[in-house]
């Protein structure tokens, strides 16, 4: 049933190719000893220097949580009126970064949009790492953390049930199920990888180890077409949670009524602001990745461009939310709004709410231009600034509002302390701890997807080309 | 090998074309079932072998709508019939709230689904013990190999043709895969390793902790709020020689506010000062005591006719009488506190600014019943 190639006769013009998603020559074997052969060699010096410094933030942090525990909660900064700061903060913080490996996943698969496969693994681990690092804040707030399963509804002896009318109990379900998709989604997408790897590791251990995670997976033609069929859904349910969960996560504070929080336009404005800082931070780790790895040929410039102009775009969006902030301020007439407003640019920390709008709106502006697109140094530097500059918005929403409100008599400034420092390194140091032993154990790239999507590697006739 | 049984004869191709080629042909001799196996999801593969529709999407919609009915129910009977609490003045039954975790559980019932459905129900994974696993063509099939598989569908497979098939439709490395002697899984050695496994596990895991909890005093996690020194009830006081947590005060402990009272003979106390600076608060605050306290025997204007009289018995005494004009102030104090014949001591009751107060008051009132012309003069101020 070979298509007569005349259909395909007329010419494509120039511009409108999709330019290759690999540089230089690359087979589905090359791919293999690629990348599958990092887990097989042994790490170089520079990554054992690198989970040293993670380690350390990581037993900074952990010190830091003991410390909390023994000595009680007094070690934060937290104190009427800003009951919540450092934890909601970094908690908010760190779910956000997860949504880049979610949107990158799923979303942009369901757009079909294929240099999306080289960078999918990746973003995914990162998502999972984020959220395992931002439930770390409101475990511990809970004062008992043994006792947290008391958040999910199950019949007790106390005859309690949750109050479903609490945006927190939402949250308790949206990040969960956030947490449970991700996982399902990335360790579906490692199944045929890791039995590549079971196929080619000499190693007995490591045979066993894969044997099992790979669950007997044969690539057998029938597999496949449930495999891809439920990939399909499952990109179609995730690409749902990007919106939900920080959505969920923002009703936290818009269906209350301190002012500065009781607004409608926080969901939206917290998933780009998800979207923006987990990007930059996904172009932070693909940077290292792409140099130390030697990964140049398959994570190529054009990621890093497409990357940086969502950034941009996110960035834009950002800057439309903020002087939404300042508009309903002025146009609600109303003096409370009005007076949060204008703490966020000229109060007591006045300095937070210019280095959030200096690192989101002003630096990133610079991706307008190619130069700056294509060049590590500006691409980080942005990134970098974007990193700072989302911690610090969650800063500027959460404490501005809370340590000024309707009563003057309770309102007091902030101070956190070095334990609530310590707490924030530490989720640092898991995170790329995390990141850095994935990148020794597992396929850093989808190398069943990317294989699909190299040139010869689908038959060149009849079939269905969706 | 024609004296085993065989499972299936394996053929590599190079290409996916040469593939999707010898396809239809293997097809065509219907020899046995036609498998793929392949390094990645190869297009059009699915209609070439014939395979039916994934079933999956149904299910996951199925699950889904199961999902969210779950969800709501399980909140309704919850929030409106089981703990009906009023929170922001809603209606218990208020579904509105019920949306977000509608949707969460929605999206979990068919996340769960679509995964786990697709890996244990259809695809039947995992499976450890499937023959073409331990061919030597899986190196290749998991890297960049596209391998045709005839198998088995009766006794009758012939293996010698099946192999001709796939060699005539372009294979190459044919290999033919034994039958398993037995079912990999669900035997009874392999229960019983397992079951034993897991009891071998357990034990070690409760031995350890036994002994862990044994032989390390148990470290408090952290401070409890309940956990500080104190005394608790029917405990004796190691601090105390008697054992009492609670102690009587010290003899001649004074509760503030109450100092010493006069004592000694009224006489003796004639000459006490009143510390009392006259301003408009210290009479504001004599007169509420002496309405609350005296005018129901002295009488609102301190002639001795207060309601209570007729009742009582005993006089009250008049304090408008020339006797009592010509007290000094510490006769009246020391009366209040101590009380005298049928009037009560007001100790108990009054602090020593009240006390004091109220004599200032009891002063105005006699002057007030008495006026003269100098008072009406007006105090320059
Ligand atoms: C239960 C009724 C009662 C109350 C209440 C009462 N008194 Fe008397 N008071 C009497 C009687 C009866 C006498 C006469 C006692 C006697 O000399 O037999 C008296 C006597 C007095 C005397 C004269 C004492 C003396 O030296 O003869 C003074 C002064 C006086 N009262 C002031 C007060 C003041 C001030 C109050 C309010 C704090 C007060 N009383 C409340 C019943 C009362």
């Amino acid at each position: 049933m070979r298509t007569d190639a005349s259909v395909h006769a007329v010419p494509i013009p120039e511009g409108l190719l999709e330019p290759a998603l690999t540089v230089g020559k690359v087979t589905p074997g090359s791919l293999d000893d690629q990348v599958l052969a990092f887990p097989e060699t042994k790490p170089p010096k520079q990554w054992y220097l690198a989970l040293a410094v993670t380690l350390t933030a990581l037993g900074i942090g952990l010190a830091c949580i003991g410390y909390t525990f023994t000595t009680g909660i007094g070690a934060w900064g937290n104190s009427s009126p800003v009951f919540w700061a450092f934890d909601i903060i970094n908690f908010v913080f760190w779910v956000g970064i997860g949504h880049a490996g979610t949107l990158i996943s799923a979303i942009l698969f369901l757009f079909r949009k294929r240099w999306r496969n080289a960078i999918a693994r990746f973003a995914e681990a990162m998502t999972i790492f984020a959220v395992m690092c931002a439930v770390i804040f409101p475990l511990i707030h809970v004062g008992r953390p043994w006792l947290a399963y008391w958040l999910f509804p199950y019949p007790n002896e106390r005859a309690l049930w949750t109050n479903f009318r609490s945006p927190l109990l939402w949250d308790v379900f949206a990040v969960n199920t956030y947490f449970s998709v991700s996982l399902m989604f990335w360790y579906l997408g490692l199944i045929p990888d890791i039995a590549s790897m079971r196929d080619r590791t000499t190693s007995k251990l490591r045979k066993t180890i894969y044997t099992v995670l790979a669950l007997g997976w044969r690539g057998a033609a029938s597999h496949w077409q449930h495999y891809e069929k439920a990939y399909l859904l499952l990109a179609g349910l995730a690409t749902g949670l990007v919106l939900s969960v920080h959505s969920v996560v923002s009703f936290d504070f818009a269906t209350s009524v301190v002012p500065g929080w009781h607004m409608t336009i926080f969901p939206p404005y917290f998933v780009a602001g998800a979207i923006f800082a987990g990007f930059s931070m996904v172009v932070i780790v693909l940077v290292v990745v792409r140099e130390t790895m030697q990964l140049k040929n398959l994570i190529t410039m054009r990621h890093l461009d497409v990357m940086n102009k969502v950034i941009l775009a996110m960035s834009c969006i950002m800057g439309y939310s903020y002087m939404m902030e300042g508009f309903t301020a002025w146009y609600s007439m109303n003096e409370y709004l009005h007076h949060g407003f204008m703490n966020i640019i000229t109060g007591t920390y006045g300095w937070a709410g210019w280095i959030t709008i200096s690192c989101n709106i002003f630096i990133p502006q610079l991706l307008w231009f190619k130069k700056c697109r294509s060049s590590y140094f500006w691409m980080i530097l942005v990134a970098i600034g974007v990193t700072i500059g989302m911690w610090f918005e969650r800063f500027v929403i959460i404490v501005i509002s809370l340590h000024q409100d309707y009563l003057p008599s309770a309102w007091r400034i902030y101070k956190p302390t070095m334990v609530d420092f310590g707490i924030l390194l530490g989720t640092f140091g898991l995170f790329f701890t995390l990141v850095l032993i994935f990148a020794r154990v597992l396929p850093v790239i989808a190398t069943t997807e990317v294989k699909a999507i190299l040139p010869d590697a689908q038959p060149s006739h009849g079939g269905s080309h969706e | 090998m024609s004296d085993k049984k065989a499972y299936a004869v394996l053929g590599l191709f190079e290409t996916p074309d040469a593939l999707m080629h010898a396809i239809p042909k293997l097809r065509a001799a219907k020899l046995g079932t036609v498998e793929a196996y392949t390094p990645y999801p190869i297009h059009g593969i699915d209609e070439a072998l014939g395979l039916r529709r994934s079933p999956l999407g149904g299910m996951v919609l199925v699950m889904g709508v199961l999902g969210a009915l779950t969800a709501f129910g399980f909140q309704y009977w919850i929030s409106a019939i089981d703990y009906p609490i009023i929170t922001g003045g809603k209606s218990a039954a208020s579904w509105e709230a019920f949306i977000p975790i509608m949707f969460e559980v929605t999206v979990l019932f068919a996340t769960f689904t679509a995964g786990l459905g697709m890996l244990l129900l259809l695809n039947r994974l995992p499976f450890f013990g499937h023959p073409v696993l331990s061919a030597k063509a899986m190196k290749g099939i998991t890297r960049d190999r596209y391998a045709l598989a005839l198998e088995a569908e009766s006794e009758a497979f012939d293996s010698a043709a099946a192999a001709q098939a796939l060699e005539a439709a372009g294979a190459v490395d044919i290999e033919v895969l034994p039958a398993p002697d037995r079912s990999p899984f669900l035997t009874s050695d392999y229960i019983l390793r397992t079951l034993g496994g897991i009891f071998v596990a357990c034990l070690v895991a409760g031995l350890g902790i036994f002994s862990l909890i044994k032989w390390f005093p148990l470290l408090a996690p952290m401070k409890y709020m309940q956990d500080q020194p104190r005394l608790n009830a029917q405990k004796a006081s190691t601090f105390f020689k008697d054992g009492h947590g609670m102690q009587p005060p010290v003899p001649g402990t004074v509760a503030r506010g109450y100092l010493p009272t006069a004592t000694g003979t009224q006489d003796a106390s004639a000459n006490l000062v009143n510390p009392l600076p006259r301003t408009k608060d210290v009479f504001a605050q004599g007169r509420k005591v002496y309405t609350n306290r005296c005018e129901v025997c002295h009488g609102a204007l301190a002639n001795g006719a207060g309601s209570l009289t007729a009742a009582y018995g005993a006089k009250p005494a008049n304090l408008q009488a020339q006797q009592f004009r010509d007290y000094p102030d510490g006769k009246i104090y020391w009366a209040v506190v101590n009380g005298k014949n049928a009037m009560p001591a007001h100790a108990a009751y009054l602090t020593e600014p009240q006390r004091w107060a109220v004599v200032h008051y009891v002063r105005a009132l006699q002057r007030a019943q008495n006026a003269t012309d100098e008072d009406l003069k007006v105090v320059a101020p």
